[in-house]
């Protein structure tokens, strides 16, 4: 009986050793959900668009690592009150999705854990990454991410529409603006020639795509518009033109109307207007729709950095997307299995940039698949025009939620372009100077 | 007497100690710490400094904070009158005992338990340009479409509207519950005095459930004021934070700009505000009865 029971005992210590539970990794990111049409992909070449690659790719890593379970929580974009919440309440993710443009702000009050050693333990050299994603993701001196892309705004360009308009050169490709005045002529001549708007741009409900397009037209004219990282500058004539170019856009009907981000993307799609001012990630699900027939874009789509519309420098405002590390106390086992997650995702890097983005790792570049990937070398440029705000400027995605809102005001008229520039100054510098 | 207050003994509060527990835990503490944050310069995650009225001083004088009062404050005087308007003409169309009157309680009331983010996505297909239903209403009418959630003025109406359909259901029911309580023999006088509809109500109904319209009325006055999600989710506050209740003004102020003190500084106002409304309602109603 007692040999029975030692005997017992030892199977069960055994059957307990053998049942070691899995490492697991508490993933938090936007992208959106598809579990449904990619929730068991682990093919990442059959998935299309951000959200189904990356559910592919963290699906292959699973598969790949059996003893590593990624536990995903998919928050609404960009997911930061979540994140704040978890962090204020110390139960933050292992692994959260971060905009380069927001990963100051948490370093700087300390609730980041550097990842150079996990890369070096993966054997990750940061000069694997290029400029502008290693930048990015490194705060005084030390990475504070494992950099993913790079995204920027583009003209996506419905072809079969300015085909009709005129604006297509022999070689197929469009024409396009190269200064203020031709963007209106152009835009005439398109809405004459079709009846649509020229742009079809998201101008309700969302400040990001005003922003964006300020920092790019300042970039453009060489204004150094946060010279002071703690004071913006945005009352000089550099802002006024280009405020004073989007609503001229907006008072001359070239661009759709109250389309929110939702109803711009279809509206894209369902052919409402010629050009899309929309980022990088469409690009895959752009081109997924021209290669189907009966579609708005069937076989006419293709896709540019903006133009330069200011004679200054060719420029375009740049961010992208990185894996932080919350602070937090982590196992070596958790520890090795991130850096192992770590490794799968930047050796992928190239099935992310299917996406459209940009990819994080220089040698994509050089791979032909990348190269051969519809589109690519027309926004290859932006590799090198791509230009973010100085990092040391905090809270960006407050400071846009106030340029946005102020610059909707100039655009739809509810307040002058001097007032809305004076006021979005005013605001942004106190939210800096009370940091 | 002596005998049972002797009785009484300290260890019998053990029997309300779970309730205040969560009640001090959940409620008095936070209102406290909300007072205490609002003095000091502090973001989410700690620290902290005190900085006295200061945090009150910079809300006072922002505009956007005078914006988002004046919004919901406008809010409030529509959207409270409507529900109990409203409120009130469904339970007296309701308050019958036919199967149809009950089916039509349920399906008025159902608007009530679906979650803010339902109800939002409903009311921005309705709103919104080009494929919404109200454009293609409008394009059938031949008439240029208004841009519901991105025109001024027309995007804190859309706002209401579906705050009204989204919050009918409770006013309703809690005034349909008043309607059912009146004696029925008051009916009974009335009808053989000869008295009219109009009279019957206004001499008999209204002032029976007086005290229910007056409850519905301070709910709704309270429930109004902390307007949130429609807004964040319709409109984002837009166009030129022409639909921005104070509550979004507080949530972008603490969690989108981290500036917590200043967040907590607007909350106590709203607090205020919302005290000062509701007491507001029951003086005036209260003053007439006594008159």
């Amino acid at each position: 009986m007692k040999r029975l029971l030692t005997g017992t005992a030892l199977a069960t210590l055994a059957f307990a050793g053998m049942g070691h539970a899995d490492t697991t990794i508490e993933l938090q990111r936007f992208f959106g959900a598809c579990d449904t049409e990619f929730g068991n992909v682990t093919d990442v070449s059959q998935a299309v668009g951000e959200c189904g690659i990356i559910t592919a790719l963290i699906n292959k890593f699973e598969a790949d690592n059996p003893g590593i379970d990624v536990n995903v929580t998919t928050v609404e974009w960009p997911g930061y009150d979540q994140l704040n919440a978890q962090l204020a309440s110390r139960a933050a993710p292992d692994v959260v999705t971060m905009h380069y443009s927001a990963i100051s702000d948490y370093q700087s009050r300390g609730l980041l854990d550097p990842v150079d050693d996990i890369l070096a333990a993966q054997g990750i050299e940061p000069s694997a990454f290029t400029d502008a994603a290693r930048s990015g993701v490194t705060k005084e001196g030390k990475m504070y991410g494992l950099p993913f892309d790079n995204w920027t705004m583009l003209f996506h360009v419905n072809l079969n529409l300015m085909k009709e308009a005129g604006l297509v050169n022999d070689d197929g490709t469009p024409i396009l603006p190269t200064s203020v005045d031709e963007l209106f002529a152009q835009g005439e001549q398109f809405k004459e020639a079709t009846g649509k708007p020229y742009l079809v741009q998201v101008l309700a409900n969302e400040t990001a795509a005003y922003t964006r397009a300020l920092y790019t037209f300042l970039q453009q004219q060489n204004s150094d518009f946060f010279a002071d990282p703690k004071a913006v500058d945005l009352t000089t004539p550099e802002a006024t033109a280009v405020v004073e170019l989007l609503k001229k856009i907006y008072d001359e009907g070239l661009t759709t109307t109250g389309m929110d981000y939702a109803a711009a993307v279809s509206g894209f799609s369902n052919g409402d207007g010629g050009i899309a001012i929309n980022g990088t990630w469409l690009i895959g699900d752009y081109v997924a729709q021209s290669e189907k027939e009966g579609t708005a874009l069937s076989g006419g789509y293709t896709v540019y950095p903006i133009p330069q519309l200011f004679p200054g420098k060719d420029s375009t405002y740049a961010d992208g997307h990185g894996w932080v590390l919350p602070k937090k106390d982590r196992s070596p086992e958790q520890v090795e299995a991130i850096g192992k997650l770590f490794k799968s995702l930047a050796d992928n890097d190239f099935q992310w940039a299917r996406t459209g983005h940009l990819p994080a790792v220089q040698a994509v570049f050089e791979m032909e698949e990348f190269q051969s990937l519809p589109h690519r070398a027309n926004i290859a440029e932006i590799a090198d025009t791509g230009q973010s705000l100085p990092p040391e400027v905090l809270r960006q995605f407050a400071i846009q939620d106030i340029i946005g809102e102020e610059l909707a005001a100039a655009v739809h008229g509810d307040k002058s372009v001097e007032d809305a520039l004076e006021t979005a100054e005013k605001r942004i510098n106190d939210l800096l100077d009370n940091i | 007497m002596a005998e049972s207050y002797r009785r009484s003994r300290w260890s019998n509060a053990l029997f309300v100690a779970p309730y205040l527990v969560v009640f001090f835990a959940l409620l008095v503490f936070p209102l406290f710490w909300g007072m205490w944050l609002s003095l000091n310069k502090v973001d989410l995650f700690g620290g902290g400094q005190f900085i006295g009225l200061r945090n009150y001083a910079r809300v006072l004088s922002d505009p956007v904070f005078h914006q988002a009062v004046r919004n919901t404050v406008v809010f409030v005087a529509v959207s409270v009158p409507t529900l109990v308007g409203l409120g009130l003409f469904l339970a007296l169309a309701l308050n019958k005992t036919t199967r149809g009157s009950s089916f039509l309680r349920g399906l008025y009331f159902s608007s009530s338990i679906l979650s803010v983010t339902i109800v939002t996505l409903i009311w921005r297909i309705v709103f919104i340009p080009n494929d919404g239903l109200m454009a293609l209403i409008f394009n059938v009418l031949g008439l240029e479409p208004i841009g519901f959630l991105s025109t001024k003025g027309w995007s804190l109406f859309s706002v209401g509207v579906a705050t009204v359909w989204w919050c009918i259901g409770l006013p309703m029911m809690l005034l349909l519950a008043a309607l059912q309580q009146i004696p029925a023999d008051l009916y009974e006088a009335a009808a053989l005095d000869n008295a009219g509809k109009w009279r019957v109500l206004t001499r008999i109904t209204l002032p029976s459930i007086k005290p229910t319209i007056m409850l519905v009325a301070v709910i709704q006055i309270v429930m109004q004021f902390q307007l949130f999600g429609q807004a964040l989710i319709m409109t984002n506050g837009g166009p030129a934070g022409s639909s921005r209740p104070i509550v979004m003004y507080i949530y972008e102020t603490a969690f989108i700009r981290w500036d917590v003190g200043m967040g907590a500084a607007a909350s106590e106002l709203l607090f205020v505000i919302i005290l000062c409304a509701a007491m507001f309602q029951y003086w005036i109603s209260s003053r007439k009865e006594v008159a």
